[in-house]
């Protein structure tokens, strides 16, 4: 019976990860969902954990999803990482496809007990406390201090590598697709023959509308990390798993005292296969010792075993049996001061340094947030780069930061308007962040949610520079921000600072290319007023406000589109 | 008095004068003959009194109706305004119901196919199409609406009859449609002045932004004498008086169509309902001088119905 479950463990795996690629998919569109999309993230314990300790307080949506998963581990050990961790499954696809096998266990790195120290270095960053805007206004940021746990949680790791490299090259060929459908549907051959066309054209709309020009930057970078990832399945299978991931740990950790063990029988004949093909190098040299917190219950060795020696029973920890998770107490103190390392070193850098608005003093002025987002201190604290708001954007504007914000902001979200404008009409950023660095905003709060100040380069505009009848930025402008400016007969434009929101769809309209003439910068990102001040501050504009706001509220996931 | 000295009330009673004289022309002799009648220059409806689905089917039956421009078979082109993320109401696209009453117009006319496309300048160009309500309705109507967005839709023509731009990417589906019916809204524009159906045509060109560069008004003349619609169809349903093209500015109801196969005709008409005279607005006067038709309204025969 139990040689069979190996033929179920795989089974598994494709059902949870076809339903993580489901999941991923729910997401990236506006359509309201009974299943939370980020179930996978929400059923993290390491998450979980995360969130409660920094925060000091129950987060019962986080709970509830990821106590089975808890519970799971308490009886089966790591059973997590083979039979249900999309990261593994991706993992084990990637090693059989790229032919990686991994060397012989006596040459494989002893490197199990690192993922430990990392989990340990990871929990130190989340223990201090947790950075709010003001006392007032603790419920504003309801999560902290969990961007370093993102870095190397296996479940954000991979959720953002879906975001930063799948889901643009998905949307690449289907827009190569649909252009290409689009450029057939006018050949003449159409013409001839009507029912072509009555097939093409369906077809050509349906691809053009689920395809959308999406790009991000950092993509190849992401690409290349994950890849290194799957590579270092050359060195040992699922390297990730046995050496690095904190998930893994703390899953082994929780599932130490778990009844069900690795026993070989007296018919084993010491033919070390099991040893050599175990994934998570779970068994030792010598194959009747067993280390159960590396064991993920993916029953290689139970189906392999000329002998049908090995099982996976109930049975007592045995020190004969059993080798122990012994943890070295100078490595343990080393990883604690990595963990404040971890906090402390991006602050060296000077983009770290705060001013007292909570506004980077040393800042690209690129650094522009989406509406809604806290001031830049907690935001950066707040964010956990998962890159929900950036693949919901309708527009691709959010990409993640590389430099614009230091160190401490890399992969947090900003506006590129170059590559997007802010939609006037939408607010799904705030709708899908999980952790309220974006906090909700309605569309009417869009006209005093004030990114940045869009200036004109009046070298560069050719209204300005050349006397040449343009307005393109003026036209563009959603909330009547730029006006027109009439000498010697040509209209030139100028901006009202206290309507401009920044929200570039200026910039991106500019026909000056490839440097538009007109360019946001983050100078007038007024995130460290509340909104009541910000909306005196749009009170002292020039012109009247348009009075009558164009837009219904809108509710639930319902966007644009 | 030269017509650039002509006061708006003085116009307005002009065309009224005009209006009249060519209603009753009407009642003696049929549509056809009025062109001739009124000493060989163009003729342009204006239809008023109605919903707005009313106004555009009175404006094109009387000018000999639907079945005279599209026939049995026919692929339709029409291009509305719609280019805004701004709601019908606000005036800055084209009324939907107007748009799907074209449509519905063409269809019944024997159109094998009518499509309904704009080259969106706010983005996302769903959002435009949705807000805009031209999707909805028009596709109701049985037609396909389509985002203009991608370049694949567009191919490089040269404009032999053009002073500056000598070639553009056009929509290839302008290129190959058996009637192309254009159908904009009545807006001033504050780079234009005013936004007719002549600017209206700078939505189905791709590499548009360019014409900033090498002088707007000039473009538009350019391209408007090399690309002419076989009907045009100017929605003053509700007109957009400040704050133009995108507002949201001051609107005021109108409740009028002006339709004609002049489309210099119909934005000289149009411009006086925005305040201006013909000859103020750079556009028109440049195109006028190309030939591409006549913007003085009084050798222009208004019927109105």
């Amino acid at each position: 019976m139990s040689r069979r479950l190996r033929g179920l463990r795989r089974a598994s795996q494709l059902v949870f990860f076809a339903a993580f690629v489901a999941l991923f998919g729910l997401a990236a569109t506006v359509a309201p969902t009974s299943v939370p999309p980020d179930l996978f993230l929400r059923s993290d314990p390491l998450i979980a954990l995360s969130g409660m300790v920094s925060l000091r307080r129950l987060l019962l949506p986080l709970l509830w999803f990821a106590l089975p998963v808890v519970a799971l581990s308490l009886a089966l050990g790591r059973a997590y990482c083979g039979w249900v961790c999309p990261m593994g499954t991706a993992l084990d696809l990637g090693e059989r496809l790229l032919h990686l096998r991994g060397r012989r266990p006596s040459q494989a790195p002893p490197w199990r007990r690192v993922k430990f120290y990392l989990l340990l270095a990871l929990l130190v960053t989340i223990l201090l406390p947790a950075a709010r805007r003001s006392a007032d206004e603790l419920s504003l940021s309801q999560t902290v201090g969990l961007s370093a746990v993102y870095l190397l949680d296996p479940i954000a790791l991979l959720t953002r590598t879906f975001t930063l490299v799948l889901l643009p090259a998905v949307q690449w060929v289907l827009g190569f697709t649909s252009d290409q459908l689009t450029a057939f549907s006018y050949s003449d051959l159409l013409d001839r023959h009507l029912w072509l066309a009555r097939v093409v054209n369906p077809v050509q709309g349906a691809v053009g509308y689920v395809a959308g020009p999406t790009y991000f930057r950092l993509g190849l970078f992401s690409f290349a990390f994950f890849l290194g990832i799957i590579a270092l399945g050359s060195i040992a299978r699922r390297f990730w798993c046995r050496n690095l991931c904190p998930l893994g740990a703390l899953l082994g950790f929780l599932g130490k005292a778990s009844p069900v063990r690795l026993a070989v029988s007296e018919k084993c004949t010491r033919c070390l296969r099991c040893v050599n093909e175990c994934k998570t190098g779970a068994i030792t040299e010598d194959p009747h010792r067993y280390r159960g917190t590396e064991c993920i219950a993916c029953f290689t060795c139970v189906a392999i075993c000329p002998e049908k020696a090995i099982s996976l029973t109930v049975r007592r920890a045995d020190a004969d049996r059993d080798d122990a998770l012994q943890l070295d107490r100078r490595r343990v103190l080393q990883a604690a001061g990595l963990g404040v390392a971890a906090l402390v070193l991006p602050k060296v850098d000077w983009t770290g340094r705060f001013d007292e608005r909570k506004v980077t003093k040393f800042a690209s002025d690129k650094l522009i947030r989406p509406p809604g987002a806290l001031p830049e201190e907690p935001f950066v604290t707040a964010c956990v780069r998962c890159g929900e708001c950036m693949k919901i954007c309708p527009t691709n504007a959010l990409q993640p930061a590389l430099g614009e914000g230091g160190l401490q902001a890399l992969g947090t979200p900003i506006v590129v308007p170059r590559i997007g404008p802010c939609a006037q009409a939408c607010n799904l950023c705030g709708q899908v962040c999980p952790t309220r660095a974006i906090e909700p905003f309605t569309i009417e709060e869009k006209d005093h949610l004030y990114l940045g100040t869009a200036m004109v380069d009046r070298s560069l505009c050719i209204a300005w520079a050349a006397d040449k009848q343009c307005l393109i930025c003026d036209e563009a402008c959603s909330y009547r921000a730029i006006s027109q400016k009439t000498t010697e007969g040509v209209g030139r434009p100028v901006i009202d600072e206290h309507v401009c929101v920044g929200c570039g769809l200026c910039e991106r309209a500019c026909p000056i290319q490839p440097q538009a003439a007109i360019h946001v910068y983050a100078s007038g990102d007024k995130r460290h007023l509340s909104r009541v001040e910000q909306a005196a501050w749009r009170q002292q504009a020039q012109q009247e406000p348009a009075g009558e706001s164009p837009y219904p509220q809108q509710a639930g996931r319902e966007g644009p589109g | 008095m030269t017509h650039d000295e002509m006061t708006r009330r003085e116009f307005f009673q002009r065309a009224a004068a005009a209006g009249l004289a060519a209603y009753g022309l009407s009642q003696v002799v049929g549509g056809d003959e009025i062109a001739e009648a009124a000493a060989g220059g163009p003729i342009i409806v204006v239809a008023s009194k109605r919903d707005p689905a009313g106004l555009a089917r009175a404006a094109v039956d009387a000018l000999g109706g639907m079945k005279k421009f599209v026939k049995p078979g026919g692929v339709v082109l029409v291009k509305p305004n719609m280019t805004w993320a701004r709601r019908p109401e606000q005036a800055a696209n084209t009324n939907p119901q107007v748009v799907a009453e074209i449509v519905r117009l063409c269809k019944a006319a024997g159109a094998r196919e009518v499509k309904v496309m704009d080259h969106p300048l706010d983005s996302p160009e769903t959002t435009v199409m949705k807000m805009s309500g031209i999707a909805a309705a028009a596709e109701a109507a049985g037609a396909r609406v389509i985002s203009a967005s991608s370049m694949a839709m567009y191919q490089n023509a040269r404009l032999p009859r053009a002073k500056v731009l000598k070639s553009a990417a056009v929509l290839r589906d302008l290129q190959r449609a058996d009637v192309f019916i254009n159908v904009p809204i009545a807006k001033v524009h504050n780079s234009t002045t005013v936004t007719l159906a002549c600017k209206n045509l700078m939505g189905v060109v791709w590499d548009r932004g360019a014409w900033h560069q090498s002088g707007l008004d000039q473009c538009i003349a350019d391209f408007a004498a090399q690309y002419r619609p076989q009907l045009t169809i100017l929605d003053a349903v509700r007109v957009l008086l400040t704050n133009g093209p995108k507002g949201p500015g001051r609107t005021e109801d109108r409740g009028l169509i002006v339709a004609g196969t002049d489309p210099l005709a119909v934005d000289a008409y149009g411009a006086t309902l925005l305040g201006y005279k013909p000859q103020q607005i750079g556009h028109l006067r440049l195109a006028a001088a190309s030939g591409v038709g006549e913007i003085r309204l009084d050798r222009v025969a208004i019927k109105h119905v």
